[in-house]
């Protein structure tokens, strides 16, 4: 039994050393940073400021601009679940050619990243580019600036990002199609459903276990999103496509506040945690298992 | 008969109906990465000619010479990637599985607070850890080194769970039969669980290729120079020198997702089942 439990121990030593070294000292050494002052390269060692920088924080503007970006950010996210799920619908038995046509829904998701956000970037070009070629050649004379106004910049960001969820989503409800019975569907089907009754009243709450999965995971994603918004914008123009993990970036490695970008980041964890907790709560109402 | 015949005609059209609006509607999505790779193709002065030209009128290839053959071209950057992706293609799924097998065949003490911490560490997001880590690769000297990525890289909570629910599911029986034998855990990890498991092993291999190949935030955070650039940072680094000729960007960022797109239709199948089911059972 002993030796039992050394094994135990063997199988999970690298991992949990790692772990250890990688996420759980970084973690709580980030824990006592958020109550310091620490800038880093300035030679004074970090002092204990307790909640001072919670305080600056909220006094911030660019707090504000974040939180309300960061808000903005989840609108995407029951957009493309509604997409993926109408896409999943027609996809499961109601054409044809269905492998073929799940490769093509998936692929943007799969290989999106920084290079799809630059190829967004070409093509809300304010000028000349593609998408205002298009608006103008259907007589909108004056079509936005996307990218390039602080006005719009934010709408790009949620179009690249809405167009960027869908195939997940798709493939997650398709998955959870294949798994239902058709037993009820077709029951459903003799009593004269139509499509529309039967995507509200069957389909859609069978599959709400999924629905609330990817809520809560494409949320938690539309937070920490910084790769494709920062590459393309910095957080501009001004501090318009400022979300919260850009706020956190500038402030650690452009300011090298370290104390105070630890309140930030924690902060952004702490939204995190109460977006997962009202979802959870919020689920009885509305989710079937 | 009649009627029967008559429905099946009204359910042809229909499906034939629904398959012409979802192909329009994957080609409306696909349409970036299809202007990216047409436009890398483009000549400056017919990039931003309207009607768009899907196949360009006028090919050249120059654009992805220049991309791939420039000083600090493409060609080192994929370098950099495909080092680090590699060593975590082989290093990260192994290390999680060795792991996932001890939390789900061996009971010891500790095991599942250990285990429910992970899950606990699962939720920190990235940038909470961005800063401490800074600091401490400076002091660990791995600051501006590929192992800022590689390290940290190897030990992953997403890997360990997602393993150790496949082992799970492999019934009690088969090890059993394998202990009567006289074989240890070492033996029965390697020979029965690493074989048994290589469906699961790949799905989560492609996955984390996939997230090891986009790394953008650790790149741009843990590295300074050049010549250490992944694909990410490097095209980055192109788009800032490259300024408006948006046909050389194209060509940088087609450079950028083809080994995506390469491995996503050699390994569709696994793909796509992998990303359904880490969904479903995770």
């Amino acid at each position: 039994m002993k030796r039992q439990r050394l094994v135990g121990y063997v199988f999970i030593a690298p991992n949990l050393i790692g772990m250890t070294v990688f996420m759980l000292v970084p973690a709580l050494f980030s824990f006592y940073l958020m109550f310091t002052d620490w800038v880093f390269a300035s030679g004074q060692p970090p002092r204990f400021i307790g909640l001072d920088n919670f305080r600056m924080m909220v006094r911030d503007d660019l707090f504000v601009v974040s939180v309300k970006n960061t808000l903005l950010v989840l609108i995407p996210v029951p957009i493309s679940i509604m997409l993926g799920f109408l896409i999943a619908v027609m996809l499961n038995n109601r054409t044809y050619f269905q492998k073929t046509l799940r490769a093509f829904f998936f692929a943007p998701y799969f290989t999106s990243g920084i290079a799809i956000a630059f190829v967004w970037m070409v093509l809300f070009q304010p000028t000349n580019g593609p998408i205002n070629a298009f608006l103008r050649s259907i007589g909108i004379s004056e079509p936005p600036l996307w990218f390039a106004s602080p006005d719009t910049a934010m709408y790009a960001v949620l179009i690249m990002m809405t167009a960027g969820g869908i195939g997940y989503n798709m493939i997650i409800y398709l998955a959870a199609l294949q798994e239902l019975s058709s037993e009820q569907l077709e029951a459903a089907k003799m009593d004269g459903a139509t499509f529309g009754q039967l995507l509200r009243l069957i389909i859609f709450p069978l599959v709400s276990p999924t629905t609330f999965f990817l809520m809560i995971t494409g949320f938690i994603g539309s937070i920490k999103s910084f790769g494709m918004i920062y590459a393309i914008t910095q957080g501009g123009p001004g501090n318009s496509t400022t979300v919260f993990s850009i706020f956190a970036y500038k402030k650690a490695f452009n300011f090298y506040e370290m104390g105070y970008a630890s309140a930030v980041s924690w902060t952004m964890f702490l939204i995190i945690l109460c977006i997962t907790l009202i979802q959870w709560v919020g689920q009885k109402k509305w989710v079937h298992y | 008969m009649d009627t029967r015949n008559k429905r099946m005609i009204r359910e042809r059209v229909a499906k034939s109906f629904n398959t012409i609006i979802m192909a329009l509607a994957s080609l409306l999505l696909l349409s970036p990465m299809i202007w990216m790779v047409s436009t890398s193709f483009k000549k400056p002065k017919d990039v931003f000619t309207y009607p768009i030209q899907w196949i360009p009128l006028d090919p050249v290839w120059t654009n992805h010479f220049k991309v791939w053959m420039t000083g600090d071209g493409f060609a080192l950057f994929y370098f950099n990637s495909l080092k680090i992706s590699l060593i975590l293609l082989i290093g990260a799924p192994l290390l999680a599985a060795f792991a996932a097998y001890g939390f789900s065949r061996i009971p010891f003490k500790g095991r599942d607070s250990i285990f429910l911490l992970y899950l606990c560490l699962m939720m920190i997001p990235p940038q909470v850890l961005f800063v401490p880590k800074f600091i401490m690769f400076d002091w660990m000297r791995i600051y501006n080194t590929h192992w800022a990525l590689i390290l940290p890289g190897l030990f992953t909570v997403f890997g360990v769970f997602m393993i150790r629910q496949f082992f799970m599911s492999i019934p009690h029986e088969i090890s059993e039969a394998a202990f009567i034998d006289g074989a240890g855990h070492f033996r029965i990890f390697f020979q029965l669980f690493l074989p048994l498991s290589k469906p699961v092993l790949a799905t989560f291999a492609i996955i984390d290729f996939t997230w090891t190949w986009n790394d953008y935030e650790n790149a741009l955070i843990f590295l300074l120079d050049k010549k250490l650039y992944t694909v990410p940072l490097g095209m980055q680094n192109f788009m800032l020198e490259a300024g408006v000729d948006y046909n050389l960007m194209m060509a940088a960022a087609t450079a950028g997702v083809v080994p995506l797109l390469i491995v996503f239709f050699l390994g569709q199948k696994y793909i796509i089942q992998g990303f359904a089911s880490s969904a479903v059972k995770g």
